[in-house]
């Protein structure tokens, strides 16, 4: 039995280098760097004292009713504009004879930021010899936080804010496995579509960490690039002076349509999802496999699903954090599955130009795998100058390649172990 | 026709009334009340203090030997799912490397794992003593948290807070190396996290994936969040049972608990050729989302009747086949009642006819843990043929016409379905279908 394609028929996105996908594709072209001093909070004392952040963004530049959104958080009101833009392009708003329920959300959206400057002064306020006094907490507490500031922080926000703006009633998830979600969500997204659960899904990821929590929690891991002299230069993917990934914050939404519907109402298609595997490394929370057998068994679950061989791929767009451990690790899995063919496939990572957009990150990289089969063209892997003799791929290193590109793979691999692969080809 | 058919062979279930299915099960139809005050922390200050809380819980006895240290960088949530995941695969027989490394018999390629996880609370003791090395003149300073602060906390302090590390830790204690995943949608998450193994198991892209939920509200933020919402009971403090009153006349509001519920979800063919015990079939299920949903302050149910409906059309059957309801029942006027009108406009007349119950009167609201357990106790209907009581119900509740009894009754249960919606506007149903050899 033949199965139902799945096509992108709508992007959109919002991010450290630009509000929609035209600004984000130049910028990238550009080289440019989205990394800068982090304004959104004073982190001067931090290890880490910078990050990609969004800037000058205004929902009300998007929706002509951003006003229902106002208990929206940062991450939600990207995703909001982002959706928006992805809606559109897709042209489903002028056929309302879509049934909703027909019409699903999946997202791998993060959590909303915390409450910090009310959350940590209750901690203080309420701290009573060495430990919190609950109930004077409690007393506080109902005083200072917001009922919407506190409930929007549930990970599952953001779908409720979607399904409100486009009216959807099918099938509608989150799933949040860390840096791995949005490519997640988007590979089950397209299961969903093709196993006939919901014909148009609205799917991505949004994320923002960069919050005196974030920021901490990663330090802590020695996660973060520490490199406060060379911010521009800092996200370095692949390089032998990388020392950490650079925080980012987004959000990237992409319309997944069958393909028969879509043709039907004659959509601009904009490529197929053809490919998905996801897989776990069972391992250790704190360190990856190194020998990257989940990696290379969530990419070889894809090529499988695809029905495609190792040489089929003419672009990998890499999860390529930048830490010493991801970098190495995700090209000893790439050589693992591509073997002999490894030293013919360009592989680059546009963290080293947008920084990690943790949940988000995904789907900003398969948009930009939609725009190399479009234009024919390889984001590069900016900062890179340094060989790594742990990391010997072609890493379109430093500007953008022309090169044709029929099929392209994108990882994403998450903290825990979570692994999961994409593979997208132009619509035949 | 999807390639394969999925059974249900093992159920694992941490909740106030019992940890394992066998005592869970024990409770719910002895109708058993466990909800308490809550003597984890300090209730007092939160218009709810009773709970369904675990007493002397831990996940250690859950774990092997050689990962016990692990435990202490798991929050009370990831516990909860280690423990459940370790009660699951023993009920189901199978055994992983992490219950018995020499006589495995699952491969771990074809092992996934679905945990559905809620927004896991930082231990406000922990972060607080680590925020208050950072007080300049009475108050907290950045820069001084920046500067030393941070240092007091443990390295792998961001790691236990994860909501993917309730899926993470089971893949790695049982070598689970399959699709893994983290649905985060309250909860409805467990229902959907079963939905979506199914099909995996269905495209063969595993054999077995263990999918459920599992969370813990008792602590001051998880309380203050339902607080803020107007959504607790507040009726029944320092009183241990009535408080969570399911489509009761008298409910007034949510009783938060902790636990959860997973499910090892098997490939038909396989659970028959290894002679496993059959709970039931998975034959049905869907997710559905409403877009009132993001007005939190307005109840809904989260497009439960299309979820339902989907799911009862998918099982190739109708509302009239159902004999069993295994209905959600938070215990908030509003929801209640927007909950029983999505199982009428569902289901019809069959919504009033079919016997139906609610287990949240017995172990509170377990949220992300909800699903897990209701699901549970829907196979455990079909495997004995029995009803369980719907605890603290006594005269329904305005617009409540659910079939519900406040004693235990024995019926005829072919098909039953469940149905769960989260804060927020989502909403799953699973449809079993009883395995009869």
């Amino acid at each position: 039995m033949s199965r139902r394609r799945v096509v992108i028929t709508g992007m959109g996105t919002v991010n450290p280098l630009g509000h929609d996908v035209a600004d984000t594709w130049s910028a990238l072209m550009g080289c440019a760097s989205g990394i800068s001093r982090n304004e959104l909070f004073d982190a001067g004392t931090f290890p880490t004292t910078f990050a990609a952040q969004v800037k000058d963004f205004d929902l009300a530049a998007h929706l002509d009713d951003a006003e229902k959104h106002e208990h929206a958080g940062r991450h939600c009101a990207f995703a909001i504009a982002a959706a928006a833009q992805a809606w559109k392009q897709s042209g489903l708003g002028e056929h309302n004879d879509i049934d909703p329920a027909d019409i699903g959300i999946y997202l791998g959206s993060g959590e909303g930021s915390l409450d910090f400057a009310n959350f940590s002064s209750l901690l203080v306020d309420a701290w009573n010899d060495g430990q919190l006094d609950t109930r004077r907490w409690a007393e506080l507490a109902f005083e200072r936080m917001n009922l919407h500031r506190e409930v929007e922080q549930e990970a599952n926000m953001v779908l409720a804010h979607l399904a409100a703006e486009f009216n959807v009633r099918g099938p509608a998830y989150n799933v949040l496995t860390a840096c791995a979600a949005s490519t997640q969500a988007l590979g089950e997204a397209s299961m969903q579509i093709r196993h006939g659960d919901a014909s148009v899904i609205i799917s991505g990821g949004a994320h923002s960490m960069i919050h005196p929590f974030g920021v901490t929690g990663f330090n802590r891991l020695t996660a973060l690039s520490t490199r406060n002299d060379e911010i521009e230069t800092s996200s370095r993917p692949f390089d032998m002076t990388r020392d950490g990934f650079v925080l980012g914050e987004g959000a990237s939404i992409l319309i997944l349509e069958d393909y028969e519907l879509a043709k039907a109402r004659g959509a601009n298609i904009l490529a197929e999802i053809v490919g998905y595997g996801s897989s776990a490394d069972a391992f250790r929370i704190t360190d990856q496999d190194p020998e990257g057998d989940g990696a290379a068994t969530a990419m070889r679950a894809a090529l499988k699903d695809a029905d495609l061989s190792p040489e089929d791929i003419d672009y990998i767009s890499a999860h390529g954090t930048g830490t010493k451990q991801n970098d190495q690790v995700e090209t000893r899995a790439m050589h693992a599955v591509f073997d002999k063919t490894a030293p013919n496939v360009p592989v680059s990572s546009v963290k080293s130009m947008l920084g990690h957009l943790i949940a988000a990150a995904g789907a900003t990289e398969l948009i930009t795998c939609v725009l190399a089969l479009r234009d024919q063209v390889l984001p590069p892997t900016t900062n890179y100058h340094t060989l790594d003799p742990d990391c010997d791929m072609d890493y379109v290193p430093n500007g953008p390649r022309k090169a044709p590109v029929n099929t392209c793979m994108s990882n994403s691999f998450g903290f825990g172990g979570q692994n999961n692969t994409i593979i997208i080809t132009k619509c035949h | 026709m999807p390639d394969s058919r999925v059974a249900v062979t093992g159920v694992g279930v941490v909740s106030s009334a019992g940890i394992g299915v066998g005592p869970f099960w024990e409770a719910l139809t002895a109708g058993q009340q466990s909800v308490k005050t809550i003597d984890l922390f300090d209730a007092s200050g939160f218009g709810c203090n009773v709970g369904g809380q675990l007493d002397s819980f831990s996940a250690r006895k859950f774990v092997p030997k050689d990962y016990r240290k692990a435990v202490k960088v798991m929050a009370r949530d990831i516990e909860i799912a280690v423990a459940a995941a370790d009660l699951a695969f023993r009920d189901a027989g199978i055994v992983t490397p992490g219950i018995d490394p020499e006589n495995i018999t699952v491969n771990p390629k074809r092992l996934g794992c679905s945990i559905g996880a809620g927004l896991i609370c930082t231990d406000l003791n922990e972060i607080g003593s680590a925020i208050n090395t950072a007080v300049v003149d009475g108050k907290f300073d950045l820069q001084a948290w920046g500067r030393e602060g941070i240092n007091n906390l443990t390295p792998l302090w961001l790691l236990k807070y994860l909501p993917n590390m309730l899926s993470c830790h089971v893949t790695i204690i049982h070598k689970a190396e399959g699709p893994s995943n983290c649905i985060t949608c309250g909860a409805c998450s467990a229902h959907l996290a079963a939905a979506e193994s199914a099909r995996i198991i269905e495209r063969k892209a595993a054999d077995v994936v263990i999918a459920g939920g599992a969370e813990s509200k008792l602590n001051p933020m998880g309380l203050l969040r339902q607080d803020l919402l107007k959504r607790l009971a507040t009726g029944h403090n320092g009183t241990v049972g009535p408080a969570a009153r399911p489509f009761d006349a008298s409910h007034d509001g949510t009783v938060p608990g902790e636990g959860g519920g997973l499910l090892v979800l098997e490939d038909m063919d396989r659970a028959l050729a290894r002679g496993a015990e059959i709970y039931a079939e998975l034959v049905g299920f869907a997710g559905a989302c409403d877009p009132a949903g993001a007005a939190v302050t307005q109840r809904n149910a989260g497009g439960l009747d299309v979820a339902v409906r989907k799911a009862i059309a998918q099982a190739g059957i109708g509302p009239e086949d159902i004999d069993l309801i295994v209905a959600h029942g938070t215990g908030v006027a509003d929801e209640d009642a927007a909950e029983c009108q999505a199982w009428q406009q569902a289901m019809g007349p069959a919504a009033a006819d079919v016997p139906a119950f609610a287990i949240t009167g017995s172990i509170g609201s377990l949220f992300a843990g909800a699903g897990g357990c209701e699901l549970a106790a829907a196979l455990m209907a079909i495997k004995t043929q029995t009803v369980p009581p719907t605890v603290n119900h006594a005269s329904p509740s305005d617009g409540c016409v659910l079939n519900l009894a406040s004693h235990a009754r024995s019926a005829e249960i072919n098909y039953v379905v469940s149905g769960a919606f989260s804060i927020g506007g989502q909403s799953g149903a699973c449809v079993f279908k009883r395995y009869e050899g």
